[in-house]
């Protein structure tokens, strides 16, 4: 009895060990969405609505803790829904009101993986794609699905569109481009790594940026999936490139931020590193961009890299910051606040703990 | 320190080898089984010398008349017990050593697998960030976690008819389940050491409950856990009978109904 109890205790033991260990548990990967009055922050196994003037809760979805776990940003739609996935057991893909967190519909069919990445609403049909490697399309109105295309991999990005073409990046290194109207791939290509990231469409359409773990950032021919440009950086591309004007910016998980002009790819700035690894995508900002690192501080920098402002908010921001109104909106982790707002100078504004 | 010391080392072995075999990450837990038992052996090894002292001992007439003398005196008996473990340099729990070694390789083998599936982005970026340096971490990320019918990083099962459905089995048929708590029985049997001289006795009493206890429990974990870890024990499980075997110490006849007759001398036939 003694040796099975012995036993028995190891087992024990061996099952606590296992609840410890890597210290991910209390960090989430959080998302944003913004109208005019208010801010949706998805994290952990809540959405929440924030008053954006004073960081206040007006709602929370669920209620009470469930099976749903959020990696996905919220979607606010031209209808007036927001559309959320669940990273959770129930890899569920709903639809709430904005104005009171209500469930409109939940997705009437079953994807066979959680969401990671957000929706795209383009006129009457919502594009989804899952981390099982398929982009659905699924009718705005009702969740209903209309059909599905395995493409591969697992896709984390938001898929783009140029209106005729529907683009999504993929985690077995490709950037695929599907034909909506025909519910078929158009074309496909290497990106030399993986690209968890969201693409970006040129204003007319004709090119995608795309960045990968192969430490590129691609231009391609949007009709046909050629390279116009590809520009190495010094570490793995995370978030989208985000097109202002005619440049292009992105950032690295090595804390390097870039302008690459969007015609050629090539970089308008010095090696500039703010503090720390970025893993979310740069905001564009009237004249410039910011970008929000790993070490939880918001820099601004103009269009010629010098630096406009920081301001230290605090945990660790792996997501990328968003405009609200005049404002922008920061959804650290780890840290005992969900979401902060800052003014267009940097100066923090609220602090919204979740309560 | 558990990350940077067992976490780390075991994903990145992994990874390497799978690399190596060109992207099966099946067979490269596999593969790691077999380095872990080749690593673990001379433990093992040490376990079987321990076992056969103590089996020896049952036989000893000194012993036997400890255990007449004090049967009713647990503590005289305790006493007695420890001073002759201590007269012939028997260290009682040294059959123990594997079975206690094999329960972190156990956590650390299952979320290492669990690190380098990476299914979340936050995962994803811990795993980036876990790769040694000359590792082409780039060109394995991500990982096919596909092997044979299964998702290594999820539970395994074979999905009912449609319309069918057993509450307490969401994820399907548990296939793999099955295969683990067999073969563990299996294992436990053939290489389970005789009971000596009193087949009714505590320790035959004790082999019997250890040969349902261990496949309910480990079948409990490939049921619930990720199917990479119970690759991982079906793996183990098939290697220690091969290693028992080619040392003569499986007995088969533990495998039927009234066995339990002490295993052969090596080298010997049964």
């Amino acid at each position: 009895m003694k040796r099975l109890t012995l036993v028995s205790l190891v087992v024990l033991l061996a099952f606590l060990i296992s609840a410890c260990g890597t210290g991910a548990s209390t960090e989430s990967w959080p998302g944003l969405a913004a109208d005019s009055s208010q801010v949706y922050l998805a994290s952990g196994q809540f959405v929440y609505a924030v008053r954006l003037s004073d960081g206040s809760k007006v709602w929370q979805y669920p209620d009470k803790a469930g099976p749903q776990l959020f990696y996905s940003p919220p979607v606010l739609t031209p209808d007036g829904q927001l559309l959320v996935g669940s990273s959770g057991t129930d890899y569920g893909l709903t639809s709430l009101d904005p104005a009171t967190g209500q469930t409109k519909w939940a997705a009437p069919f079953v994807a066979r993986n959680h969401w990671v990445a957000p929706p795209l609403v383009e006129g009457e049909t919502i594009f989804a794609a899952n981390n099982d490697g398929a982009l659905y399309g699924l009718e705005l109105a009702t969740g209903r699905m209309l059909w599905h295309l395995p493409l591969g991999g697992s896709l984390w990005g938001a898929p783009a569109t140029n209106g005729k073409l529907v683009f999504v990046a993929s985690l077995d290194h490709h950037l695929y481009a599907v034909d909506p109207s025909k519910q078929a791939l158009a074309w496909k290509l290497d990106l030399g790594g993986s690209a968890p990231g969201t693409v970006s469409v040129s204003h007319d359409g004709s090119t995608v940026y795309a960045g990968s773990f192969g430490k590129k950032v691609f231009g391609v021919d949007a009709a046909g999936g050629s390279v116009r440009w590809t520009t190495d950086v010094k570490d793995w591309v995370w978030g989208a490139p985000v097109l202002a004007s005619d440049s292009v910016y992105t950032a690295d998980i090595g804390g390097h931020i870039y302008s690459l002009g969007a015609p050629n790819g090539k970089n308008a700035w010095p090696d500039i590193l703010p503090d720390g690894p970025i893993t979310g995508s740069p905001l564009a900002l009237a004249d410039g961009m910011l970008v929000a690192t790993e070490s939880g501080t918001v820099f601004a920098y103009d269009s010629t890299g010098s630096k406009l402002w920081d301001t230290v908010i605090g945990g660790k921001v792996y997501t990328a910051p968003i405009a609200a109104g005049d404002r922008i909106a920061v959804a650290p982790t780890g840290t005992d606040f969900l979401l902060a707002a800052l003014d267009q100078n940097g100066k923090l504004l609220w602090k919204f703990t979740g309560k | 320190m558990w990350n940077e010391f067992i976490i780390f080392p075991f994903t990145n072995v992994l990874l390497w080898i799978y690399d190596a075999i060109g992207h099966n990450f099946g067979i490269a837990i596999i593969l790691f089984t077999i380095l872990i038992r080749a690593i673990t052996w001379p433990l093992n090894a040490q376990q079987l010398k321990s076992t056969k002292v103590m089996q020896d001992l049952q036989q000893d007439k000194e012993w036997q008349a400890i255990q007449k003398k004090y049967a009713k005196d647990r503590e005289k008996l305790a006493q007695e017990q420890m001073r002759v473990y201590k007269e012939r340099g028997i260290n009682p729990f040294a059959s123990c050593l594997p079975t206690l070694i094999q329960f972190p390789i156990i956590i650390g083998l299952y979320q290492s697998i669990i690190h380098a599936l990476a299914a979340t982005p936050l995962g994803l970026l811990q795993l980036a960030r876990s790769i040694y340096p000359f590792m082409n971490a780039a060109q394995l990320i991500p990982l096919n976690s596909k092997f044979l019918w299964m998702d290594l990083g999820r539970p395994e099962g074979i999905a009912f008819p449609a319309g069918f459905s057993i509450p307490f089995l969401p994820n399907g048929f548990p296939t793999l389940a099955i295969i683990v708590a067999a073969t563990t029985y299996l294992q436990t049997k053939a290489t389970m050491p005789p009971s000596g001289s009193s087949p009714g006795g505590q320790g035959a009493a004790m082999n019997s409950m250890m040969s349902v206890y261990m496949p309910l429990l480990l079948g409990y974990f490939a049921l619930n856990f990720a199917s990479g870890l119970a690759v991982y024990f079906v793996a183990s499980n098939v290697l220690g009978i091969v290693q028992y075997a080619s040392m003569g110490r499986v007995n088969w006849r533990n495998l039927l109904p009234g066995g339990g007759q002490p295993s052969p001398a090596p080298g010997k036939k049964t």
